[in-house]
């Protein structure tokens, strides 16, 4: 597989605020990507680099082999829906559509007609006059029907019912399959994507804090259950994500990945292996990720001091 | 090149915006003028009646020329147009809107002329200083006209989305500082008879091409402003 997407050195800044601060990273082809991280940790903004949309302080972006920015050649290969998209004024949801199919050369038509009806969109009512779920329909129809060979869903559920979202995962799902492609989708949903992603990037205040495979994700710690006496001991000497207990019973999630032997021996104790959420692994990575930058913060002015 | 032609289909797929909205403004705004000409005749008006209303579809103009960049723009880069396209696509759509208008005051001037002022001695599209180098001038006159509102407010736009409000608010206040400077230097030298003079002879249609150098300079910042707009 080769890299569709190369980030080199990207920073982003907003007069004094850092956006993306000297990210670099590649987007393999035919992967399904979840970006995912907190409201502000420059998701969008990264999305928005990508395809030209926006611009770098400093840094490269290379798509397949080429700058985005006025590269129609590129870009018509890219589809990148915002979240919070704006259309023409007095537009319907049909004329988004007649439009899109102007520009992206892959659109199929019966398949966004098969979505408009999955998500019961009405054709005839004005796009700023649809609810909050409607418009990201609009959307997300745009991004699966344009079969663009990256497309780019920016936490593209919002206000979409559990019903709705579950179409899109599964249209997504069905149709990556018969025509693979890149799909790089940030949301905050974590459990409710991490079957559909491959690949996880994790990114916290500008840093990417995580790029790999969704399995080597999960394999990276393990949930212990049983009395907590021997959880405990188990657990004495990892390091420890996540720790909660009722009575006598404790659920530990620590980090590293268990061996066969560490296995048979947690089975011999009693002790039960549980799956770990991603979220909750993400949750925590992107914590110790933070108190870890704190903690750099805080430590340096007293350095400083002690150097003087 | 098909893509920058997409731009216009684009700007057009609602045929309300460009098209039948400016009509329709145009069409209310002349039954209200010929209402009050009807009831000047009734109260004993008799010479022949000029009015301003034919004005009003050009600010609608300049409002169209507004949406075109806050919501369209946006909506362009979410269907991959550079911003090439979108802005050569965006003027040529323009330019065919603004020269349906001056059809349309032209077809206007010319029915006048037949019936005499709708037969009440009242005009809307024929204006005499404006009619003065015939049909063909008034057409381009008319189509300069409703051209300079669009990039009037498309310009005002893309210095808002790119610089933000402030920066609007100060070059449209220097702009207007800077007009008024001019006034008080005409003042000054006591040359506003000599303005006037040159303005007369220039005459609509000469006015008309200076409009459209106006215009030119416009449409050059609107580009290299629109060079680095961020939707």
């Amino acid at each position: 597989m080769s890299p569709v997407i190369e980030v080199q050195n990207l920073t982003k800044r907003y007069h004094d605020t850092v956006a993306v601060d000297d990210v670099s990273f590649t987007i393999q082809e035919d992967t399904i990507y979840g970006l995912l991280g907190r409201n502000g940790a420059g998701k969008t903004t990264i999305m928005s680099i990508l395809t030209a949309q926006n611009f770098a302080t400093s840094g490269e972006v290379r798509v397949f082999g080429e700058n985005p920015y006025e590269n129609a050649h590129v870009l018509s290969q890219m589809c990148f829906v915002r979240e919070s998209q704006k259309y023409p004024d007095d537009a319907l949801p049909k004329h988004a559509f007649e439009t899109a199919r102007l520009f992206f050369p892959n659109w199929d038509q019966e398949f966004a007609e098969r979505l408009i009806a999955d998500f019961q969109l009405p054709l005839k009512t004005r796009i700023k006059k649809l609810s909050r779920g409607q418009l990201s329909a609009v959307g997300v129809i745009i991004g699966l029907a344009a079969r663009a060979r990256i497309t780019f869903f920016d936490e593209p559920y919002l206000g979409l019912d559990a019903v709705a979202r579950q179409i899109f995962y599964d249209r997504l799902l069905e149709d990556y399959t018969e025509h693979p492609r890149t799909v790089i989708l940030s949301s905050h949903l974590i459990d409710e994507v991490s079957n559909l992603i491959e690949r996880v990037l994790v990114i916290d205040r500008g840093k990417i804090i995580m790029d790999e495979a969704t399995d080597a994700v999960r394999d990276r710690a393990a949930t212990i259950v049983g009395d907590t006496t021997a959880v405990e001991a188990f657990v004495a000497d990892r390091e420890v994500l996540h720790r909660e207990s009722l009575g006598r019973v404790s659920s530990v999630t620590v980090l590293g990945t268990l061996t066969a032997a560490e296995r048979a021996s947690l089975a011999a104790k009693g002790l039960d292996v549980g799956p770990v959420s991603l979220q909750q692994l993400i949750v925590r990575v992107t914590q110790h990720a933070a108190e870890a930058a704190d903690a750099a913060a805080t430590a340096a002015p007293i350095d400083e001091g002690a150097l003087r | 090149m098909s893509r920058t032609v997409n731009v216009v289909r684009m700007q057009l797929v609602n045929r309300q915006t460009y098209i039948w909205v400016p009509l329709l403004v145009l069409a209310g705004s002349l039954v209200i003028t010929l209402a009050i000409y009807a009831i000047l005749i009734t109260a004993g008006v008799d010479g022949p009646k000029y009015g301003g209303g034919a004005q009003a579809p050009l600010w609608y103009f300049g409002v169209v020329g507004i949406q075109a960049l806050t919501l369209t723009f946006p909506f362009s880069q979410a269907m991959s147009v550079t911003r090439r396209e979108f802005y050569f696509g965006t003027v040529l759509t323009a330019t065919l809107t603004s020269a349906i208008m001056g059809l349309a005051f032209v077809i206007g001037g010319l029915i006048e002329q037949a019936t005499d002022g709708w037969g009440i001695n009242g005009y809307f599209f024929y204006l005499p200083w404006v009619w003065e180098a015939g049909p063909l001038g008034a057409g381009f006159v008319f189509f300069v006209l409703a051209l300079l509102f669009f990039v009037g407010g498309f310009w005002g736009a893309t210095i808002y989305k790119r610089f933000g409000n402030l920066w609007l608010t100060v070059v449209l206040v220097g702009l207007t500082l800077l007009l008024a400077g001019l006034a008080w230097l005409i003042t000054q030298t006591q040359s506003w008879g000599g303005v006037a003079e040159w303005f007369v002879a220039q005459g609509a249609l000469g006015l008309a091409l200076w409009t459209l150098a106006l215009i030119a300079v416009l449409a050059l910042i609107s580009w290299r402003t629109l060079r680095r707009a961020v939707p």
